[in-house]
């Protein structure tokens, strides 16, 4: 119960960062950290993959309400919750514990950062590809994809690190 | 069939991806064609009071920008005012002009514009000096009045300047009449201040009230007959006794006259030659 009330003010507050702030930032017209992708990020890797999309597929549709973008962040969330297990398996090594958290110090620097990457390229490519919904502009899409990526995994480095 | 169920069990996470993202992109095509949609988009009342909130939050981060905003607009439109004010007062006082122009008869004069360059208000006899001369057609015994009233006569003249006998000059006279009655005396000035002269002459059984308006009489071949020179301020007797002395507080502030009108009457030579040639074949 604790732990669901604790995940759904984890959820609240990042959706509202998201909305108010970060959707705001816009570096150089091509970079936006898509910060609430941390919340997946973190569940821990013996949730039920069901749970993980149902999850992604709430707080994406909810972004999704306040930025009239409906569906966009929902699909795109909704695949990065999908794939996130493959992921974990494949860049956790072989002798953790079956139920973890993933951070660096259980993954270890390394292999936390390859996990971050992945699914924040997953997602960025296809939340903004999705957007543009075209691949007129490669060139542009790329750049957007590659920029975004670069920062929101910066933005989860920032907040991993410096949290205990 | 068990084959069938075991694999939909094992995967039936793939189900609801696949389901999510379907649910997804029917959203997203639905209501990328109904942006007015009322419940996805951000007019729904939840969302819209999170930005409202947010919005009054933001604002005052922008409080400083907005300032600086409106000291610039501020400033420009002081600017806009002061440049207004200057362009309205240039007109106001040619709008002056004109009406003092306008009050001439029409036909029978010529206007020459000047700028008064030296002024006196405080010596015996004050005269006036203006930037034109007789290149631009001016003569002596010219008049010269400006937005208020009469001024003086014009002395001497040299290639680009003339003298003008300031009304406040002991060798003015001026014909002047009361409005009202055609009773007329003769202006002149005893050194006194800068802003009366006397009305000598005028007959004891004219009448008039004080604040009455003096103009010229239009007798003499100087100035036309109308032009405002002042307001009766006092009256008394003339040290005969056979006549009215009145004081008259000028129109024209000498203090201040910049611009003025020299008024050319047509044929004043000709009528300033009779009457010279009369007053030869009196004598």
């Amino acid at each position: 119960m604790n732990d669901w009330l604790n995940k759904i003010g984890w959820a609240i507050g990042l959706v509202l960062l998201q909305v108010l702030i970060l959707n705001n930032i816009h570096i150089g017209e091509f970079a936006t950290p898509f910060l609430y992708i941390y919340f997946v990020l973190k569940l821990s890797s013996d949730t039920p993959r069901n749970q993980q999309m149902l999850w992604a597929f709430g707080i994406g549709l909810t972004i999704d309400i306040f930025d009239n973008t409906v569906g966009i962040n929902a699909a795109a969330f909704v695949l990065m919750a999908f794939v996130r297990p493959t992921f974990l398996r494949l860049f956790t090594p072989r002798d953790t514990y079956d139920s973890f958290i993933p951070g660096k110090k259980v993954m270890g620097s390394a292999s936390f950062l390859r996990y971050l990457v992945s699914c924040v390229l997953i997602h960025h490519t296809a939340l903004l590809t999705i957007e543009s919904f075209s691949f007129i502009s490669l060139g542009m899409l790329g750049l957007r994809i590659v920029l975004s990526t670069v920062l929101t995994t910066l933005c989860i480095v920032a907040i991993e690190w410096f949290r205990k | 069939m068990r084959n069938l169920l075991n694999f939909l069990i094992k995967y039936n996470y793939w189900l609801l991806f696949l389901a999510l993202e379907a649910l997804s992109f029917i959203l997203l095509f639905h209501y990328n064609q109904y942006q007015e949609s009322y419940f996805f988009n951000s007019a729904n009342a939840v969302t819209g009071k999170v930005y409202e909130v947010s919005g009054g939050i933001a604002s005052y981060f922008h409080l400083k920008s907005v300032n600086k905003d409106l000291l610039d607009r501020n400033m420009e439109l002081e600017t806009k005012i002061q440049n207004l004010e200057k362009t309205l007062k240039a007109h106001q006082v040619d709008s002056l002009e004109l009406l003092s122009i306008e009050r001439l008869p029409q036909g029978s004069y010529m206007l020459y514009k000047a700028n008064v360059i030296n002024n006196s208000l405080n010596l015996a006899d004050n005269y006036i000096t203006i930037d034109q001369g007789w290149a631009a057609g001016i003569r002596p015994d010219m008049g010269v009045v400006d937005a208020n009233g009469v001024v003086g006569i014009v002395y001497e003249t040299t290639r680009s300047y003339a003298t003008v006998i300031s009304l406040l000059n002991s060798r003015s006279n001026i014909s002047c009449k009361i409005v009202g009655s055609n009773y007329f005396g003769t202006l002149r000035w005893d050194h006194s201040d800068s802003q009366h002269a006397y009305l000598e002459d005028l007959p004891r059984h004219a009448q008039f009230n004080l604040g009455d308006t003096v103009v010229t009489s239009g007798y003499s071949s100087v100035f036309p007959a109308g032009i405002m020179v002042g307001t009766v301020d006092d009256m008394g007797d003339s040290n005969n006794g056979l006549s009215y002395l009145l004081k008259v507080k000028l129109a024209t502030d000498f203090g201040r006259i910049s611009d003025v009108r020299v008024i050319a009457r047509k044929g004043y030579q000709q009528q300033k030659a009779l009457e010279q040639k009369s007053i030869i074949t009196n004598e």
